[in-house]
């Protein structure tokens, strides 16, 4: 029997394959070096979804799993804790995520540096163009 | 009218490849239980029954990003630097320089500007909260640098690049901020070693809470009734200076205008080209 968080979450990971089939497109064929950067961040914000889907938890008898934040601290109670324990999702995939978010910035940031000065040496930025001249 | 079929088409092959794919198989899905890892995690991340293996912190990800794993982030900032100074490489020789005269009133209208000069400060407040609280909540100095980047974005754009310039946001300004941050990355990786040093007891590098072999030094997780987690609150705010001066100075760097942007060794070549 299909429960429609199981329809949900498998419409969500459809979706990414579908993304990255379309990011992994306009990197390879868009001519236009813009375009291909923005294909490419969409590139790394599908495989960012992956990682986390990879370390979600599946809601337990219609109750939501809790990010990774212990809440209650402030108890010193052990069994929350274990409660705690039992219903957050998954941290490290976030963790990485995070920063990979962050370098993924600077490296787009990079990038458009790079066609920048593409535009400044050749007056374009598609590939077409760029692939014609010469010295 | 093209254009929408395929779209609907697209939407409803993905709904009725997900039925039956989620009527048949669940091996995509995540289950109800998070591996063995995650749990060692979620239990240590704020454990004050064992301090050898805690990092004190209640926000997981945080005590991963600048404990357990704070090797990984050490190296990460320097991944993310060598993309920052390789822009920053490119960009050399360009004079980040206001004209004398500026032509015209720069800038988008008087409505846009007035509401400007209200949201950066609320920007910065929040992107500071953010960094700040990382080791309570959702956050931490990646993401709180980030914010913060946005408020020079939304200077640059609504008043233009000259007002950041004339008011002390240029180059040398950030890059004298991001050395602050990155020195104080490095100053509170080492702090345990030199507390050690000057007391006289072994600790580690990166060093948060005592650990079985260091077990007299250790950073405070408590100052004054406040949690800050030992060495996170100083890592978080300090990647909180560098990522955000980082992405200050490529912001500046990426919307000079153009005829500015040429460096003396370029403009030299227009004009000899033109000769």
């Amino acid at each position: 029997m299909i429960t429609l968080s199981e329809y949900f979450m498998t419409i969500l990971i459809t979706c990414m394959i579908v993304n990255l089939g379309l990011a992994l497109y306009g990197v390879f064929f868009k001519p236009n070096l813009i375009k291909k950067i923005i294909a490419l961040t969409i590139l790394g914000d599908t495989a960012n979804t992956f990682a986390l889907i990879i370390g979600y938890r599946m809601w337990v008898a219609g109750v939501p799993s809790r990010p990774p934040v212990f809440t209650e601290w402030r108890s010193n109670n052990p069994l929350l804790l274990l409660v705690f324990t039992k219903t957050a999702v998954d941290p490290l995939p976030q963790a990485l995520v995070l920063t990979a978010i962050v370098i993924g910035l600077a490296v787009i940031l990079f990038l458009v540096f790079l066609t920048l000065q593409a535009w400044k040496i050749y007056r374009s930025v598609d590939m077409r163009d760029i692939r014609k001249l010469k010295g | 009218m093209k254009h929408w079929i395929g779209i609907c088409v697209l939407i409803l092959t993905i709904l009725a490849i997900s039925f039956v794919v989620a009527a048949n198989i669940n091996v995509l899905l995540p289950s109800t239980n998070v591996r063995t890892l995650a749990e060692i995690y979620l239990k240590y991340t704020y454990y004050p029954w064992d301090k050898y293996f805690t990092a004190m912190s209640p926000e997981a990800c945080t005590s991963i990003v600048w404990d357990f794993r704070g090797l990984d982030t050490v190296f990460e900032t320097m991944v993310f630097y060598l993309a920052i100074i390789g822009a920053i490489a490119l960009a050399r020789g360009v004079p980040l320089k206001p004209p004398k005269e500026i032509k015209g009133e720069p800038g988008l209208s008087l409505i846009v500007k007035t509401v400007t000069k209200i949201a950066p400060v609320l920007i910065i407040a929040v992107a500071g909260s953010i960094a700040l609280h990382g080791h309570l909540t959702p956050g931490g100095g990646f993401q709180g640098g980030a914010t913060a980047a946005v408020a020079p974005v939304l200077i640059l754009v609504v008043f233009s690049q000259f007002y950041l310039l004339k008011r002390g946001v240029n180059k040398n300004s950030m890059l004298l901020l991001r050395s602050i941050g990155l020195t104080g990355i490095g100053i509170t990786a080492f702090a345990a070693v030199l507390i050690g040093l000057a007391t006289g007891h072994y600790a580690f590098v990166l060093q948060n809470q005592p650990k079985p072999l260091a077990p007299n030094i250790s950073l405070p997780a408590f100052v004054g009734g406040q949690l800050i987690s030992g060495s996170l609150w100083f890592f978080n705010f300090f990647e909180f200076l560098a990522v955000a001066a980082g992405f200050t100075i490529v912001f500046l760097l990426i919307t000079l205008p153009e005829k500015l942007a040429e460096t003396k060794e370029e403009k030299r070549a227009a004009e000899g080209g033109e000769k």
